[in-house]
């Protein structure tokens, strides 16, 4: 059991500071061996987190539910209302999502995700971060200079358009429903997906494009 | 506590990572960090407790290693704490204490389990909610040497409650090892409240934040 003492954490901290080499491929090497050799986990089962990650949980949930919601108003809805529940339609529900909320770009207000304090993400309708989400430069930007921040990802916006900067402080995370675009009338649900980018549902990316 | 974790508003980062960064693991050690994390090393963790530990790093190393560096150190630092490792154990990188071989897990297994983290962290409460929907709301200006959920840039703000989540469990105690759980909001502050007459007059900051947030 942990002891819960902040003071004793940082001492600790300190001693690994000043006794451990920092590279990290020996410190996660040793944590590993010492991991298996304590009976805390089998190396089986963290070759099955890293083959669920790689393969079977990532960005394309995510954009399979964003393509429904713009097929199926009621499933929309749904997912408006709650997208904790809704994402159990398709079975993704899972790491960090036991209270995800969905929230819809318009034309005249464009939505942005950070987390400032550490990088919650919704792992299990997004799959893995990627490294910007956790940069120092990211986190400090996000909320105070949003704009500067999409222009780095070549996001214009337009004049009338107002931007809703999400710091998810609480265990509530995040997904932003992109606008559909135009020219894809008669698309599949599949066709759909494949263009929503996983920026476009962290908000960094905001027009999506029709192939 | 004000910690180095607390970027928010922090000036002189740079640029945004934008391509460099967009892998999700770039090294081998990154994932089998992920995949050690996922498996759940420490008994009787909270989140609160993970991400307490993380603040509590040496300042120096929080800024200069990157998001799995400071995972495997932190993970370090909690098992050291529990009792499970020794200093000299980690500098060896084996131990002779061995314990039972934990049971192997399969992909299936885990994607089944996986699914079942889907925490649900609101708790029933018998206090009324202070807040509603509308209200206007002010942060308390200082913090305490605890963990807090509160950034430094929206201390000492004022903003209009979007939305009301009922109880969550609250950080500040839970950190701390205790499960009590407080009126948890939505809170909406203007890109001025928040920056000054600089900031863009369109843009607006949510942050979610429990009761004992305001004064």
């Amino acid at each position: 059991m942990p002891t819960f003492d902040s003071d004793k954490a940082a001492e600790i901290h300190r001693h690994l500071h000043a006794h451990l080499p920092s590279d990290p491929a020996l410190r996660v090497k040793a944590l590993e061996s010492l991991a298996v050799e304590r009976g805390l986990v089998a190396a089986e089962t963290i070759d099955a987190w890293v083959e669920a990650y790689a393969e079977h949980i990532g960005p394309k949930r995510g954009a399979q539910v964003v393509a429904r919601s713009w097929l199926d108003p009621a499933f929309r809805a749904r997912l408006l209302d709650n997208a904790a529940e809704a994402i159990k339609e398709f079975g993704f529900e899972g790491n960090a999502t036991g209270h995800l909320k969905a929230v819809e770009n318009t034309h005249t207000q464009h939505n942005l995700v950070v987390c400032t304090l550490c990088s919650c993400y919704p792992f299990s309708i997004l799959g893995m971060s990627p490294a910007w989400y956790k940069s120092a430069a990211y986190r400090s930007r996000a909320v105070r200079e949003p704009r500067k921040v999409l222009e780095e990802f070549g996001v214009q916006l337009a004049a009338d358009v107002a931007i809703r900067v999400w710091d998810s402080t609480a265990e509530l995370r995040y997904l932003v429903i992109p606008r559909r675009p135009a020219g894809t009338e008669d698309w599949t649900e599949d066709q759909l997906a494949a263009i929503v980018t996983r920026n476009s549902m962290i908000g960094t990316d905001r027009d999506l494009r029709a192939g | 506590m004000d910690g180095i974790h607390d970027l928010g508003g922090k000036q002189g980062h740079g640029p945004v990572p934008v391509t460099e960064g967009d892998a999700a693991f770039t090294h081998d050690w990154e994932r089998r960090m992920w995949g050690l994390a996922r498996a759940g090393l420490v008994k009787g963790m909270t989140v609160d407790w993970f991400r307490h530990g993380l603040e509590r790093m040496v300042p120096a190393d929080y800024l200069s290693f990157s998001y799995f560096q400071k995972w495997a150190t932190n993970y370090l630092m909690m098992l050291v704490d529990s009792g499970e490792l020794e200093f000299d154990e980690i500098a060896a990188g084996h131990t002779a204490r061995r314990g039972a071989p934990a049971p192997a897990r399969s992909l299936d297994e885990t994607l089944a389990y996986q699914r079942g983290l889907c925490t649900d962290f609101s708790r029933e409460i018998h206090a009324a909610p202070v807040h509603a929907v509308g209200d206007r709301v002010t942060t308390r200006s200082h913090t305490t040497a605890q963990h807090s959920r509160l950034p430094q840039y929206a201390r000492g703000r004022t903003g209009t409650v979007i939305a009301h989540h009922g109880a969550h469990l609250l950080p500040d105690s839970g950190a701390g090892g205790v499960h009590e759980a407080r009126h948890l909001y939505t809170v909406e502050f203007t890109a001025r409240e928040l920056w000054g007459e600089d900031a863009d007059r369109r843009d607006t900051v949510t942050l979610e934040l429990w009761e004992s947030y305001f004064v």
